[in-house]
């Protein structure tokens, strides 16, 4: 019986919370998106109120009538300042950092308001509350966290913000969606470096000509000035030591030498595989390795991300593994989500991430 | 989207903060210490024991106690408290559990929701210290202990920890709850006692229902207040006033009581309440009047309506002038012509009654009460026997012979005093013949002895007789010493009548007050030396008492006593004639005028206050432009603007830009110069001027518009 309320009510009431306070991701809480009910605590309040007053009357006591009456009178007064309280909160989202799956997703979100604010609570739904104190006109942050343990892109949902603000007697509360959409990367599991010299492509992009050497990290090639900025990891310290000056080593790799970082689609084993990649991607760019990443689709063309080195390289590669398709059989997995399923759909067609070079 | 529904979610800011704990040490000092009187010693000693420890912890020299001491403690205490619960009354009992449960809660709790329940408990603890505490100055007192009650919640949502910052916000919250508590005070429906409950075990003070010689001397020594009663629309001399409360017809040579069946009335009042036909009644149905012509419209005109506040007696008597008759639900009427309350005042109790001075009590006397107001112990003073033999054969009459008996007392070389000497086993001959001194008890005795020895019912009727009279609140207040015995007398067609022999010894007692009669010093105050009663001798001291006293009469008539009727005439007073609709209407316009305040007071409605007049001025001026399509551009400053109208319109409309132009230099002379005060004047009128006038342009020019398309 519950569950069939629940499986009608709730999507009237999602659909009630959109029309009445749209996705955005900035927001001022009026009366429109603040809610305020009693608390717990407010209805033993009010029952402690009744029973004073069944207590005065019975003892025929003005008094204590009157107390109960100005306990009643109280409890009115905190309606109107748990609403002053919210009115007027300004929220805004921001771009949140990078996360692996299984990791705990924080969402910052600025907080800010023209008077002031007390104990005010932030929390995804079943998610540990992040708590605001003081809420004045300077926009703080506040560290909202969210546990999610899927690769791909996710948004949040509705952010509740809730305070029992001045005695606790009321809860007032919102639910706005901030509008947030965020690209969970797959959770890095490690695994031996496994690149492959297998180049399928080769004719295909004239970048990767076989043969010709590219910067790389395999052989030594001689000593050049240091330039500014360059990794101190390839300065020659001995030469340095011998007070040769500044020197940096440079490195090259021959084309053709493995640089593929490839999946084998294993339908039972994908997820771990993509973690593997993922720990890989980050692996090969912490060393400064030259990779690129070939993922192979069951629908559509593959994915190739050119060989490439550097942090918005690992991005791009990360973004391919965190949005790969799931395995067909991921249908039983019981958390799939709604989301995922959007960016399969998005994903089945073929995408060619462009190369991104760090710049020197 | 789902996701781990069971993931926990710990509340953040669960613990107790040391802010909070500070207060709670305050609280609990401020709840507990107004009921101490109430705590066993056993009850005492837990709290105190509890205190400490509190404070151990907030100092930080002792852990918080183990739970297994907390339970044991506890159950420890319930079973003594239940062993005394017979000795010490059953509402004492649960006082004290309950300030056991409070004190051991609060040194156990362990987070935010243990704090509220104290806080909780602490209210009802209030509550119940407002049963034996009411006067103003205790209500004073503990609306600043529900002040620091509420403070201990405000801390809890506050990270700001200064003392005052607290006490400002609860005091802040707790004042603007007052406007909306006291028009529901004023409103919300007011019930008759729903269900009977258990009382304070007190000691009972005041009148006693049986009476032996002498008793009433220990009273007449008391300074305490017994009631007060403010009568509306007359002003009786202090000879009038007769305040009854008991009736005694039984006595056995030593003692006067009450009779069993009029005890057996009074016992089940509250079952099944007495009850006896109005005195107006009395009055206008002929089958009460006697076969004497008598004018019932003019008795019945000659009602006195009071309202008495009693103070707590812990006992059921309650009093009024002859014949009393109270309407009021706690009040039964018994057919002695007394008043009772249906349960012992335990705490301030306010009634209204009308009484009919010339009324008749009694005017036809079944055989079985002749019986009993004529019945004497056998054997006992012969001497009055034979001296009321003496006054039936002179005077046959009844009338003639009861006003010799009481000359007899104003003939013969009694005295009045309040240190009589002791008696002997034949009480009223040893007073009559022997003593001849003695107080009213001992006249009033002898005259009933006397009365029934020669055949003519009688009884002993006791009560206060006097009052001081505060003429600034227009009240009697009647005090313990002005306790009084008296007797009435059975009379073929007159009913009981009233005869006070302690009159023919000590007029001035009965004519002028107990004062008149006693020095205060030898008397009343000598067993109480700190009453303010000694500043009866200073006229300015004595004014400064009777305003006191006055605040207080006020404060017990319109806050205790506010009952239903008050309600109706204080409403009526409001509304005219009360219907549900008005009160309807007049909740509602309260409600929003009280939510708008506070409103406005938390600081939710924004009034436009930002900027100066001009500045408004000039925005006002600026949106009418715009209304009629000339719109200033958010970065255009006030020249800018100006030199736009002036180049869009100097030919179209050259009034309406030569008036632009004297605002617009005004405006920012106004503005952005430094003005010597009279330039300031000038500019100031010359824009006000301007402002004006290109209102009033605008405006014709929209009339004229609306002609046109018209």
């Amino acid at each position: 019986m519950k569950r069939l309320a629940v499986t009608i009510l709730a999507p009237i009431w999602q659909r009630w919370l959109v029309r009445r306070l749209p996705p955005s991701p900035e927001i001022i809480l009026s009366h429109r998106s603040i809610f305020i009910l009693p608390s717990g605590f407010g209805l033993v309040w009010l029952s402690l109120i009744l029973l004073l007053y069944l207590f005065g009357t019975n003892y025929q006591n003005n008094l204590v009538i009157g107390l109960s009456i100005l306990l009643l009178s109280l409890f009115n007064t905190c309606i109107l300042y748990s609403y002053k309280n919210l009115a007027g909160l300004h929220l805004r989202a921001m771009t949140p950092p990078e996360a692996y799956a299984g990791e705990t997703l924080t969402f910052p979100v600025l907080i800010s308001t023209h008077h002031s604010s007390h104990s005010i609570q932030l929390n995804y739904p079943h998610n540990r509350t992040y708590t605001v104190q003081n809420v004045n006109a300077d926009e703080q942050q506040a560290l909202v966290p969210f546990e999610y343990h899927q690769r791909g892109n996710m948004s949040p949902g509705r952010l509740k913000i809730e305070s029992f603000y001045p005695l606790g007697l009321c809860r007032a509360w919102s639910h706005v969606d901030l509008a947030i959409s965020h690209l969970v990367f797959a959770k890095p599991m490690e695994a031996p470096l496994q690149l492959e010299a297998d180049n399928v492509q080769s004719e295909q992009d004239p970048l990767l000509l076989a043969g010709k050497h590219v910067a790389g990290i395999d052989e030594f090639k001689g000593l050049k000035p240091y330039v500014l900025g360059e990794s101190l990891k390839q300065v020659a310290w001995k030469q340095w030591a011998q007070g040769r000056g500044m020197l940096s080593k440079e490195f090259q790799q021959p084309q053709g030498e493995p640089v593929w970082l490839r999946l084998r689609p294993d339908a039972k084993r994908l997820e771990t595989q993509l973690s593997q990649l993922s720990w890989q991607v980050n692996k090969l760019t912490q060393l400064e390795q030259y990779f690129g990443l070939h993922l192979p689709m069951l629908m559509g063309e593959d994915i190739l991300i050119a060989p490439a080195i550097g942090n918005n390289h690992r991005i791009a590669c990360q973004k391919a593994l965190a949005l790969y398709p799931q395995a067909p059989s991921a249908v039983h997995y019981p958390h799939e989500s709604s989301d995922s399923n959007k960016t399969d759909k998005a994903t089945s067609k073929k995408r060619h991430i462009p190369i991104s070079r760090e710049q020197a | 989207m789902k996701l781990l529904a069971n993931s926990t979610t710990p509340q953040i800011g669960e613990n107790i903060g040391r802010h909070t704990l500070f207060w709670l040490l305050i609280t609990n000092i401020a709840v507990l210490s107004p009921l101490f009187d109430k705590t066993t010693p056993w009850t005492l000693g837990i709290c105190a024991i509890c205190l400490l420890w509190r404070i151990g912890i907030y100092v930080g020299k002792v852990a918080k106690p183990p739970r297994f001491l907390v339970t044991s403690l506890a159950i420890g205490a319930v079973t003594t408290l239940a062993l005394v619960s017979k000795q010490i009354g059953l509402l004492n009992a649960l006082v004290n559990l309950l300030l056991l449960g409070y004190a051991l809660k609060y040194i156990e709790m362990r987070n935010q929701r243990d704090v509220r329940v104290v806080v909780l408990a602490g209210y009802f603890i209030i509550a119940l210290t407002f049963i034996d505490h009411q006067s103003l100055l205790s209500t004073m007192h503990l609306l600043v202990v529900t002040l620091i009650n509420t403070c201990v919640l405000v801390t809890l949502y506050q990270d700001k920890h200064s003392f005052k910052h607290t006490a400002w916000l609860g005091g802040k919250f707790l004042l603007q709850s007052v406007p909306l508590a006291l028009l529901l005070f004023l409103v919300l429906p007011r019930f008759a006692p729903l269900w009977s409950v258990p009382n304070m075990k007190e000691a009972q003070t005041g009148l006693s229902d049986n009476l032996a010689i002498g008793d009433i001397g220990k009273l007449t020594r008391s300074t305490e207040l017994a009631f007060r009663a403010g009568l509306s629309n007359a002003t009786p001399t202090n000879a009038e006033l007769y305040w009854r409360a008991l009736v005694m017809e039984n006595y056995d040579g030593v003692t006067w009581r009450q009779d069993a069946e009029i005890k057996k009335l009074q016992k089940e009042a509250l079952q099944f309440p007495p009850s006896r036909p109005s005195p107006a009644l009395m009055i206008n149905n002929p089958t009460f009047i006697s076969s004497k012509p008598q004018n019932a419209a003019q008795d019945n005109s000659h009602s006195i309506r009071y309202q008495v506040i009693a103070e707590p007696s812990h006992q059921p008597w309650l009093f009024g002038l002859d014949v009393a008759y109270s309407q009021d639900d706690n009040v039964a009427n018994l057919p002695d012509y007394r008043l009772l309350a249906l349960r012992n005042v335990d705490q301030r109790m306010s009634y209204q009654v009308e009484s009919w001075p010339k009324a008749k009590m009694d005017l036809m006397l079944s055989a079985q009460q002749r019986q009993i107001n004529l019945e004497l112990p056998s054997n006992s003073n012969p001497r009055t026997w034979a001296l009321a033999a003496q006054f039936k054969m002179q005077h046959p009459e009844p009338k003639p012979r009861l006003s010799a008996m009481m000359r007899h007392f104003n003939s013969e070389p009694f005295f009045y005093t309040l240190t009589p000497p002791p008696l002997g086993p034949q009480q009223v001959d040893d007073f009559l013949f022997e003593n001849k001194a003695g107080f009213c008890v001992h006249y009033a005795a002898a005259f009933i002895f006397m009365a029934r020895a020669s055949g003519l019912p009688a009884r002993m009727v006791t009560g206060y007789q006097g009052g001081e009279f505060n003429p600034q609140a227009g009240y009697y207040s009647v005090y313990q010493y002005m306790a009084h015995a008296w007797t009435e007398v059975w009379l073929e067609g007159e009913g009981w009548v009233r005869f006070d022999p302690t009159a023919m010894v000590a007029p001035e007692r009965i004519e002028q007050g107990f004062d008149a009669q006693f020095d205060p010093e030898q008397s009343y105050l000598q067993a109480s030396p700190f009453s303010s009663l000694r500043f009866k001798s200073m006229p300015w001291l004595n004014e400064l008492r009777q305003r006191f006293a006055s605040i207080d009469y006020y404060w017990s008539v319109w806050v205790l006593g506010f009952n239903q009727d008050k309600q109706k005439q204080v409403l009526s007073g409001i509304l005219g004639k009360v219907t549900n609709t008005k009160i309807a209407l007049f909740m509602g316009l309260c409600i929003g005028l009280i939510v708008l305040y506070i409103a406005y007071s938390a600081g939710l409605l924004h009034f436009n206050t930002q900027g100066d007049p001009i500045s408004n001025r000039y925005q006002l001026v600026c949106n009418r432009l715009a209304r009629h399509g000339i719109k200033r551009n958010d970065s255009d400053g006030p020249n800018q603007f100006s030199q736009q109208i002036i180049e869009q319109y100097q030919h179209s409309a050259p009034k309406l830009c030569a008036l632009v132009q004297t605002m617009t230099q005004s405006y920012v002379a106004l503005k952005y110069q430094a003005l010597p005060a009279e330039d300031y004047q000038r500019h100031l009128s010359e824009f006000k001027m301007a402002v004006k006038q290109l209102n009033r342009y605008l405006f014709n020019a929209k009339v004229r518009a609306k002609l046109n398309l018209a």
